[in-house]
């Protein structure tokens, strides 16, 4: 064993920065506090220069490095200032007698590199015992680990023989077991300064033949936020100790703690055994595997390509789900979607896990396969919160697919009860938007009557009763969700607004169609004319092959199917039912029409279908698909127009809206509804004359918005009083 | 300042017990005999002080009498052993104070980190004398590291006072509701002096004051006693989750006020006459009744009763009293340091 001390040197160096006109005994406590403080900076003294040439880079810079024993004395305590001429044997005399070869071997060892010109006896075995019977029981007391009491031997001599003085092997001895218990015993109470300042103090505690206090050394040093120091502790090990079980424990013990990166500088001390085995490979799987399951925690860490590898190694050929799954968890995080679904396909493939099937349903509601996220998480969905909260995501995001996805009755029916058990208002209110979309505005109703009986807050949802009300003429129903949310929500209290008659008028009329500045539905469908079924609780589709002989549209039928100018047929009348994304789809296919007259009244209807839906984007392209007449290309770059200025408004980018606003009175006169919304927008951006002049001219119309933001003026100027 | 420091410094120390003419250092405050039937019963061969009435534990404050109580008996090996086994299984904390309770039935064996600043009150304060007495600077630079431990942990200021929090933790107005909480028979008066030499701080001699005036404050109840817990606030009240009671923790407050020379006729007279129970002997007292709860009759107990008498009346301390047979811990160690003290005062008690 290659006998060699480690020093804390910054350590010893801290010590001589404290002045010398204090008592003694002062000086000696300094030192001992300042042991702790290592880490802080000190004057640059002759000491640390002279070490610094001797290749140790500073005063913070790692500290572990070896030194002769004799270099310094390991100790300054009073008791041991005596030190030993010649070379002590009593221990290597004590443990021959006792026949106790492998301590004897151990100090022969220590003993050699402590005294290089030492010549052991040729026959350890044979050294003549200690004649001193008292010095006999306190090795005795010391072999038995009861320093205490050889601590109180020793003084107990010394008072009745005052001339008598300790070997100082023995008091080294002693002194440095009694840093090892202690150290031991703050190591396990987590008393980690306690631990690094006995570490430093105590130098040939850090030995190879002391492993375990270097690994506690190293621990508490990582710790206390000293992490390279620990590093460097590990290092140390794998340096000089050869012990293989040893050596391997140490990367084990270093991994639980360190960082990747540091872990990798530690493997890098491999050794290669004469076989060709690596020492290290045992691990190197579980490493591997421990790294990319710390990463699944933290989407920061980044895993070194080669553990990587290797545990994508390991999924492709050991067969684990387990390692599949830590794959995909790493992938999910990051980003990396297709790589992430890859795995959690592989885990589930293995074994159908909650995790597993978890993964996969984030990945695909990522890519918007909400049918196929539903179905995956369905028989985990009672697994955990998460997995729970995984699957309602998945069925609200399938509800509000635009266009709305024909969803089976079965799966609709196990997600309504699912909805129901789990109390979730999110899904519910989707289920309203979904049973609107369907044209089952009863339906609609329930659902949002139910999510917002869960979520006394839902405005969504509310928003939906108040659309839907209004859909059904149930003016009653309408103003009284307007009453309850009369100053919490603006677009519930502006349902219905387009039906005021000085609206209209400015409205332009075509193809006895208004177009809706809103999402919210216009009025001109009675309810006589919505068809819902009643006995339904949840609104299902009836998927049908065959093109229907029915030349209404109440049915839902795939236009794919139908020829173009049908289609377009089946497009205006789903528009006169408010199936607006329905109405968009078979517009679609009406624009594969072979006259340039279809095409053009198709991509019309479509761009108007889109509108209705809020979805003032696709209104624009649908726009261009087909050459459009003059009045209809203005008309609809105006409706677009409007669209986009409310929606800049609602998203509470004022600025925007009135430029876009600004556009669209170079096209034509400005409409009552809009000039209002600049007069809120002038009042949100504070240009209070510009809004006084907006409702002044409102106002003056008799315009009940012009009223209203007046009456806000007033109150903002006269609170400013 | 210095000089005022300096008179305390002896005050408490060399005219009280140690070293003040060769006869006195030759002459141990506490009989041999005395020490040794002591240790037979209460100090493990491997240096720990047990607890007989507590399952044998061991805790930072036996250790702490140990050690004392090693000194007055002029043991320097039995110091030693106390010593090692103190530094090695409590003094582990990385503030650099002792964890304060150690059971010989778990692993590891120190159970709660936390401290108890009497426990390293005592300990420093031993290890200050020791080093003194013995000329051991490893016992000074130890007492000195533990004395700024205990002043950068436990000693706070608190609207003009300085007050001794009985943890590092646990007792601060952050701590608990009624906090600061404190122990007034922590405050150990005579260590003040020494660990100002160990520790110069103007908050020793301030600690000593204002835990004097305190004391001059804290009267609950009909008896008009200290309970053993007090919260600090305003007004000072006994603390909550502790039995309102003169217990026995505060039973040591006399013997620590007269051992530190604090000769207040005032608190000592009120403390002998509201602490007298059946028969007159010294008793805990229920705070809110002024009732007795236990008369103690250990002459552990019954001797500070006795020198409060001296000390006050110059009454002398019965001739049974001064003879010593250890019972239990507590009472036991109380009894010796009962004992140094008379043997300090040279005859005014005997």
């Amino acid at each position: 064993m290659k006998s060699t001390f480690i020093a804390l040197s910054a350590a010893i160096v801290a010590i001589s920065v404290f002045g010398m006109n204090k008592p003694d005994y002062i000086k000696h406590a300094m030192r001992s506090l300042s042991l702790a403080d290592a880490e802080e900076p000190v004057a640059l003294s002759p000491r640390l220069v002279q070490q610094s040439d001797s290749g140790v880079i500073g005063v913070n810079a790692p500290v572990f490095r070896e030194i002769k024993r004799s270099a310094r004395p390991v100790l300054d305590t009073v008791v041991t200032a005596a030190t030993a001429a010649t070379v002590d044997e009593s221990a290597l005399r004590y443990f021959a007698s006792r026949g106790d070869t492998a301590r004897l071997q151990a100090e022969i060892s220590r003993l050699k590199a402590l005294y290089p010109d030492w010549v052991p006896p040729k026959d350890p075995l044979a050294v003549p015992q200690n004649e001193d019977k008292q010095l006999e029981t306190m090795w005795d007391l010391y072999a038995q680990g009861r320093y205490a009491e050889v601590r109180k031997a020793i003084a107990e001599r010394q008072i009745a023989e005052p001339a008598w003085k300790p070997p100082a092997d023995l008091i080294d001895r002693l002194t440095v077991a009694e840093a090892r218990t202690r150290l031991i015993n703050a190591s396990d109470l987590k008393q980690y300064d306690t631990v690094v300042r006995i570490g430093s103090e105590t130098p040939s505690l850090l030995t190879c033949s002391e492993v375990d206090v270097l690994w506690r050394v190293a621990e508490a040093f990582f710790r206390t936020d000293k992490a390279q120091r620990a590093t460097d502790a590990y290092s140390y090990i794998l340096n000089n100790c050869q012990n293989a079980a040893e050596r391997l424990a140490t990367v084990q013990k270093a991994a639980a703690i360190l960082p990747a990166k540091s872990v990798e500088d530690l493997l890098a001390k491999e050794k290669t055994a004469p076989d060709g085995t690596m020492e290290f490979d045992s691990i190197r799987d579980d490493l591997a595997r421990r790294f990319v399951a710390e990463a699944n925690a933290d989407g920061k860490l980044v895993v070194p390509p080669q553990y990587l590898a290797r545990v994508e190694h390991l999924a492709e050929t050991g067969g684990l789900a387990s390692d599949a799954l830590l794959l995909g968890w790493y992938h999910l995080p990051r980003g990396d979607m297709e790589a992430a679904e890859k795995w959690f396909r592989k885990a589930r493939d293995k074994e159908d896990t909650a995790s597993a099937s978890q993964g996969l349903a984030l990945t695909l509601i990522d890519r918007n396969d909400q049918l196929a996220a539903e179905d995956t998480m369905y028989r985990w969905r009672d697994d955990s919160k998460d997995a729970k909260a995984v699957y309602l995501a998945a069925t609200a995001n399938l509800l509000a697919l635009e266009p709305p996805v024909a969803i089976s009755g079965e799966v609709l029916k196990r997600i309504a009860a699912e909805v129901i058990k789990s109390r979730d208002a999110s899904t519910a209110q989707q289920f309203g938007w979904y049973a609107r979309a369907l044209n089952q505005p009863q339906t609609a109703l329930q659902w949002f009557r139910t999510a917002l009986g869960w979520k006394l807050d839902d405005e969504p949802s509310a928003y939906g009763l108040a659309v839907t009300y209004q859909q059904l003429d149930d003016l009653n129903g309408l103003s009284e969700i307007q009453r309850l949310w009369a100053g919490r929500s603006e677009r519930i209290a502006k349902v219905g607004e387009v039906e005021k008659p000085e609206m209209a008028n400015r409205q332009l009329p075509v193809a006895n169609e208004t177009v809706a500045v809103r999402r919210q539905p216009r009025t001109v469908v009675t309810s006589q004319d919505v068809e819902y079924d009643q006995q339904e609780q949840v609104a299902v589709t009836r998927p049908r092959r065959t093109v229907s002989a029915d030349r209404g549209c109440k049915s839902t039928i795939n236009p794919q199917t139908l020829a173009p100018e049908a289609a377009l047929t089946r497009g205006w009348c789903l528009m006169e039912r408010n199936r607006p994304m329905e109405a968009a789809a078979a517009f679609e296919v009406g624009m594969l029409g072979s006259s340039a007259k279809t095409r053009e009244d198709a991509a019309y209807g479509q761009s108007l279908a889109y509108l209705r839906a809020g979805l003032s984007a696709k209104a624009a392209v649908s726009a261009i698909k087909a050459p459009q007449n003059r009045q209809r290309a203005f008309e609809l770059q105006q409706a677009i127009l409007a669209d986009k200025a409310v929606a800049a408004f609602d998203a509470g980018r004022s600025r925007e809206a009135i430029l876009i606003l600004d556009q669209l009175r170079q096209i034509g006169p400005e409409r009552t509804d809009l000039l209002s919304l600049r007069g809120y927008a002038y009042l949100r951006l504070k240009r209070y004359a510009d809004a006084r002049r907006v409702f002044e001219a409102l106002a003056a119309i008799g315009n009940r918005d012009g009223q209203r933001g007046l009456g806000i003026l007033y109150q903002i100027f006269n609170d400013k009083d | 300042m210095r000089g005022k420091l300096l008179a305390a410094f002896l005050a408490g120390l060399f005219s009280f017990c140690l070293a003040s003419t060769p006869a006195a250092a030759q002459q141990p405050l506490i009989a041999a005999d005395a020490w040794q039937a002591y240790k037979a019963k209460f100090l493990d061969p491997g240096g720990r002080i047990i607890d007989d009435a507590n399952g044998n534990i061991s805790h930072s404050e036996g250790q702490g009498y140990g050690l004392l109580l090693s000194v007055l008996a002029g043991n320097p090996a039995d110091f030693e052993l106390i010593w090692s086994f103190t530094r090695t299984e409590l003094l582990l904390r990385s503030d650099g104070l002792a964890a304060w309770k150690w059971n010989p039935a778990t692993k590891p064996h120190v159970t709660d980190i936390n401290n108890a600043t009497d426990g390293d009150i005592l300990i420093a304060y031993a290890l200050g004398l020791a080093g003194k007495q013995w000329n051991r600077p490893d016992y000074i630079k130890n007492g000195a590291s533990i004395a700024r431990a205990i002043l950068d942990k436990t000693v706070i200021q608190i609207s003009g006072r300085t007050l001794l929090l009985p943890a590092a933790t646990g007792f601060s107005a952050k701590d608990r509701d009624d906090g600061p909480v404190i122990n007034p028979s922590y405050w150990i008066f005579e260590a003040f002096p020494v660990l100002d030499q160990l520790a110069p701080s103007p908050a020793w001699e301030k600690l000593r004051t204002d835990g004097i005036a305190i004391l001059g404050e804290l009267r609950f109840g009909p008896k008009q006693l200290p309970t053993d817990w007090v919260s600090l606030t305003s007004p000072l009240a006994p603390a909550t989750g502790f039995p309102a009671e003169f217990g026995y923790n505060a039973l040591r407050i006399p013997l620590y006020l007269v051992r530190a020379g604090i000769t207040d006729r005032d608190l000592l007279t009120r403390l002998m006459r509201g602490t007298f129970g059946a028969n007159g002997e010294y008793a805990t007292i229920d705070i809110s009744s002024g009732l007795p709860k236990d008369n103690l009759s250990d002459p552990g107990y019954q001797i500070i009763n006795h020198i409060l008498a001296c000390v006050v009346n110059k009454t002398a301390v019965p001739e049974d009293l001064k003879q010593f047979a250890p019972t239990r811990y507590y009472p036991s160690t109380l009894h010796l340091l009962g004992l140094s003290f008379i043997a300090a005062q040279q005859r005014e008690c005997s």
